[in-house]
């Protein structure tokens, strides 16, 4: 639902006045710019324990969780430590897992003297994941009270509804070697909840817009391998065999031919030989 | 900035023993207050003693959301009590209760 939304968000962030060093507010919005224009700008349900474990690559400013590329999240918990200042509301959200710095610029002062939640309350938080001197915190678009209990259990379920997906998306690479003797199990597994429309997948968009039906199994967990950010850290790319040992159930020629359609269609190339290939969006 | 040093995990009356001396999360539904203590049903149907809870968010037969240490098997030392209403599902609290602290703890704790 904030997809539509989502440059408008990081410039209105990131460009405003209110940031207190500009270059940093600069380097953000250029980070924030980019990312508007990735494929993957899905709503992320997440705990203050999963953000303090998130990936995030030297080379930008962009965080992963279960390898998904972090943009928007969503979070609920309780207030604490809130404080007013002209410019902004910020406050420590507790979600029972740990706590972590919301912070809320005042747009529009008047409304928020009248919104803003009082401490020890319960809110969901829906906002944007950044880093600001070397700290974690989320730049909050919304700060709703709870009203209705159940949302509290209802946003763990679907943190950990979530969380699985992901993990089993990457589960057809990672999780391979232990369906190696039920072959069809791993490839099953991931067309399920590729018709998933619910599923937050970074690999699934940019596959079904750009190559239509053509990208077959193995291709796509060629690519994802590729895709995944340790892979995107080696600087020379992985080797066709360091694919091959992980691509259980397909032969090395069956590899080598996914990754020679992978480099046809640009989502690859290679790098000090023959043998090395890395993604194009490292 | 994110700080996960004290977590409050979410727990049912069956998990407390495994979180003696330390800060739990529970949701409780108070049959009986005597005084600054409270009696409840927790989430998955045993009764807890809950000391110290702050009376003015206590309503018998409501639920009331508990953080407080783990004194005993079945007691709580409250420090924080919020009133989590009347209609709270409990049955589905217990089972997130079990999923949060089985395989799915990394996210959590």
């Amino acid at each position: 639902m904030y997809s539509g939304a989502g440059g408008g968000d990081g410039s209105m962030f990131a460009g405003g006045g209110f940031m207190p060093s500009q270059s940093q507010a600069n380097d953000f919005g250029g980070g924030g710019g980019r990312r508007s224009g990735s494929q993957n700008s899905g709503l992320l349900p997440l705990t203050a324990k999963m953000i303090s474990q998130a990936i995030q690559k030297p080379s930008d400013e962009n965080f992963y969780v279960d390898g998904v590329d972090v943009n928007n999240v969503t979070l609920v918990g309780m207030v604490h430590d809130k404080e007013e200042r002209a410019t902004d509301v910020s406050f420590q959200l507790d979600d029972t897992t740990g706590q972590i710095e919301v912070k809320r610029w005042s747009v529009l002062l008047t409304l928020l003297a009248h919104h803003s939640p009082w401490n020890f309350t319960y809110v969901r938080v829906h906002g944007h994941l950044r880093s600001f001197q070397g700290k974690r915190n989320i730049v909050a678009f919304s700060v709703r009270p709870i009203t209705d209990f159940n949302e509290l259990t209802f946003h763990f379920l679907e943190v950990i509804y979530v969380h699985l997906s992901n993990i089993r998306a990457q589960g057809g690479t990672a999780a391979a070697p232990t369906h190696a003797a039920t072959a069809g199990v791993g490839p099953h597994g991931i067309a399920t909840i590729a018709t998933n429309p619910s599923h937050y997948n970074q690999y699934l968009p940019p596959a079904s817009a750009m190559v239509g039906g053509n990208v077959d199994e193995c291709q796509k967990r060629v690519h994802m391998i590729f895709e995944e950010p340790e892979s995107l850290l080696i600087e020379q790319g992985l080797h066709i065999d360091q694919v091959a040992q992980r691509m259980v159930g397909y032969s090395r020629q069956q590899v080598k031919e996914a990754i020679e359609f992978l480099v046809n269609e640009g989502f690859v190339y290679s790098t000090i030989d023959d043998d090395h290939y890395k993604s194009t969006n490292a | 900035m994110t700080d996960t040093c004290s977590p409050r995990p979410m727990v049912n009356a069956g998990l407390l023993k495994k979180y003696l001396g330390r800060r739990v999360t529970t949701v409780v539904k108070v049959f009986r207050s005597d005084g600054a203590d409270l009696v409840g049903q927790a989430p998955d149907g045993t009764s807890i003693t809950v000391r110290k809870a702050a009376s003015s968010s206590i309503t018998l037969s409501h639920f009331v959301e508990v953080v407080g240490v783990v004194e005993g098997e079945s007691a709580l030392r409250a420090e924080i009590c919020t009133n989590f209403g009347d209609a709270f599902d409990m049955v589905t609290y217990n089972q997130l209760c079990q999923l949060a602290n089985c395989d799915n703890r990394d996210c959590f704790v």
